[in-house]
């Protein structure tokens, strides 16, 4: 490379940081300002700052804000954690809800709901109070237990990274047929609200959501500068990244507990919100190009604007009946996965 | 083998008149059998536990027969109507056509089904054909086929209300009061999708080398591709809209089936199906009798069966070369 292509770049990355700062702005700035009910921005402002009628603070403060926040979160974590499963499985079709991590979260979380509230109202009516506090970290239980599986057969068989993912995707599919069969059987009346969840829904998330979900982020994310350089060499053979120096069973072990965590503690939140963390990574390598130290900013800022744009999508295109973030993302990340399938074909 | 198994879901079924929220005696369930009155004994043999585990029988069977023939086709261990799409691309059109267009005759649904399941095998095929059927595209582009179309099936359940909770029982696979009608209803489907397999059984035994043999033997593969996959399809089709998506039976079966050397594919598909009735009507008993009177959906139990055996075959070293095991 000469020097004024690194001349180039550099000033590429001058304009980049506020681009990107620019167009997570817009994505968020466009889900409070738009929505079912009209409120023109004067009145949206108005709210913002504490002002304005009652009603359209009560949307915007109480409804939109929050959710679009959690969204915000949310789409961070699955972006990161696929970001950390390709990385280090050497896989670019990873994806917690590939790997089986996902289903195993929302198993842990069907199993814990089931004992903790529906054992004491079946099949009664009465909207049971959730423990919104509990579920990011049964969640977390329950997509290690995915990530230990996984990890017991990469290492006990010492698996490839193709084979490695097939063993996602079988536990994947043994622990969502458990999951659908373990909601579908208690016949609650309230099945309604598992099913957003496990559909993936940012429908009705509140302050309350964001508070329990953001310590997870926030240590998850102070992990990131930590692992960063072995994520880098952990993208080689096990036997090259060991020639560098790095051990690569401890370092492996680290960053697939915390993909785990980022993705179950999200599931928690707001269910298996599929393919985002496929999707963003790829979008991310595409737009960052040769800068490689742009990548894991870009995944960032890509699952900020891509669960905030799909779940405006949802609830514009829906109307009174919003579709599920979950469909949104399975819908349009699903012909993308089979592009890349066939292209690697 | 085969016959042995046969007479062992024979003695199943008939085990499994005994059990259930009530308990007969032999001797009581012997005459209700024999000679229908009316009472209580009967209904409960003749109405409620025989046709359930006949129909679970069938679809077992229809569902093996299916898997035979996509690995057969693929060439992949992986294949089963459910990793390649099969199974919920005759879900979601079904369900769509009982959410949105309720005047549409049950007796359609299995044609639904079967389109559904035919363009969904199709495209997942499609991703995988470019690598000659690696296991890896096959297995997710199946995977994400399957993906899509669940989550516009849970779009579909969301938008339908109050139905919610028996579509989302069906939708977890199941038997709970099936009655004669259902049976006779679908029991054509798989008959002619196992018929149809037995008859070419010549095509899959050559079918299962690779492509040239196959073509140098004189499989016309233009021809018989196409209809070994519609006869795949059938089966499947025909078992969705009663017994819902069943999932890793299909899958699991033929392994075993080929484990225990059948003596050629005949008997291989033969076997398998066997196979597939035997464990379905063993895990339909249990579903109904583990936790009675309340049912546990039957793909909750298949799939604690039939899972492990998925991860056992990927661990596999010989899986994932492409060949066939």
């Amino acid at each position: 490379m000469n020097v004024g292509a690194t001349r180039d770049l550099r000033a590429d990355n001058a304009l980049i940081l506020p681009a990107w700062i620019g167009l997570t702005t817009i994505a968020l700035a466009l889900s409070v300002f738009m929505g079912v009910v009209d409120i023109p921005p004067v009145d949206v402002i108005a709210a913002l700052v504490g002002k304005g009628s009652a009603q359209a603070r009560s949307i915007i403060i109480d409804i939109r804000l929050p959710r679009v926040l959690v969204g915000m979160v949310v789409g961070v974590h699955f972006a990161v954690a696929g970001f950390i499963l390709q990385s280090i499985t050497r896989n670019p079709l990873a994806d917690p809800s590939i790997m089986g991590i996902s289903q195993g979260a929302t198993l842990a979380v069907g199993v814990f709901l089931l004992f903790s509230v529906y054992i004491h109202n079946p099949g009664s009516n009465t909207l049971a109070e959730l423990p919104l506090a509990w579920l990011p970290s049964i969640a977390i239980i329950g997509g290690l237990l995915a990530g230990l599986a996984i990890y017991a057969m990469a290492f006990g068989r010492n698996l490839g990274p193709i084979r490695l993912t097939i063993c996602g995707v079988a536990v994947g599919a043994l622990l969502h047929a458990v999951a659908i069969g373990l909601i579908a059987g208690w016949g609650s009346a309230r099945i309604e609200i598992l099913l957003e969840w496990l559909s993936g829904s940012l429908y009705a998330r509140s302050w309350d959501h964001l508070r329990y979900l953001l310590p997870f982020t926030v240590v998850g994310l102070a992990m990131l500068p930590l692992i960063r350089r072995p994520l880098t060499m952990l993208r080689f053979d096990s036997s090259v990244s060991r020639s560098f120096g790095l051990s690569h069973k401890l370092h492996f072990s680290l960053a697939l507990a915390l993909a785990c965590c980022l993705a179950a503690s999200a599931v928690g939140v707001a269910g298996p919100i599929v393919f985002v963390g496929l999707i963003v990574p790829h979008l991310a390598r595409f737009l960052a190009g040769r800068r490689f130290a742009l990548v894991l900013p870009f995944t960032l800022a890509l699952g900020i604007v891509v669960v905030t744009l799909g779940d405006l999508v949802g609830r514009l295109a829906g109307g009174a009946e919003e579709i599920p973030i979950g469909v949104v993302t399975a819908i349009f990340g699903a012909p993308l996965l089979l592009v890349l399938l066939r292209r690697m074909a | 083998m085969t016959f042995a198994l046969i007479l062992g879901s024979l003695m199943a079924v008939a085990g499994g008149l005994l059990v259930g929220a009530t308990t007969l005696s032999p001797t009581a369930a012997m005459r209700a059998l024999l000679s229908p009155d009316g009472g209580i004994e009967s209904v409960f043999v003749w109405t409620l536990r025989l046709p359930r585990s006949l129909a679970a029988f069938v679809g077992g069977a229809g569902l093996s027969v299916s898997g035979c023939l996509l690995q057969t086709l693929t060439r992949n261990p992986l294949a089963g109507p459910h990793l390649t799409g099969v199974t919920a691309g005759a879900v979601a059109p079904i369900v769509a056509c009982i959410v949105l267009l309720p005047g549409v005759s049950p007796l359609a649904y299995p044609w639904i089904g079967c389109a559904g399941g035919l363009a969904a095998a199709l495209v997942t095929f499609w991703i995988a054909r470019g690598s000659g059927a690696r296991p890896l595209q096959l297995a997710l582009g199946g995977v994400s086929v399957s993906m899509f179309l669940a989550a516009v099936t849970t779009y579909l359940l969301l938008l339908s209300g109050p139905r919610m909770a028996s579509l989302l029982f069906w939708l977890s696979g199941g038997f709970q009061g099936r009655t004669w009608i259902h049976l006779i209803y679908m029991a054509p489907w798989v008959l002619i999708g196992l018929a149809g397999a037995l008859a070419a059984r010549r095509i899959v035994g050559l079918m299962s080398l690779d492509d040239a043999t196959a073509a140098g033997m004189g499989v016309q593969l233009a021809l018989w591709k196409p209809a070994l996959l519609l006869l795949a399809v059938l089966p499947v089709a025909g078992i969705a809209p009663i017994g819902g998506p069943i999932a890793f039976v299909g899958l699991a079966t033929p392994h075993i089936a080929r484990l225990l050397r059948a003596d050629g594919p005949g008997w291989t598909i033969a076997l398998a199906a066997a196979l597939g009735g035997f464990l379905l009507v063993v895990a339909d008993l249990l579903a109904r009798s583990i936790a009675a009177p309340r049912e546990i959906p039957v793909g909750i139990l298949t799939a604690l069966i039939g899972g492990p055996i998925f991860v056992a075959l990927i661990l596999r070293p010989q899986t994932l070369k492409g060949r066939r095991v």
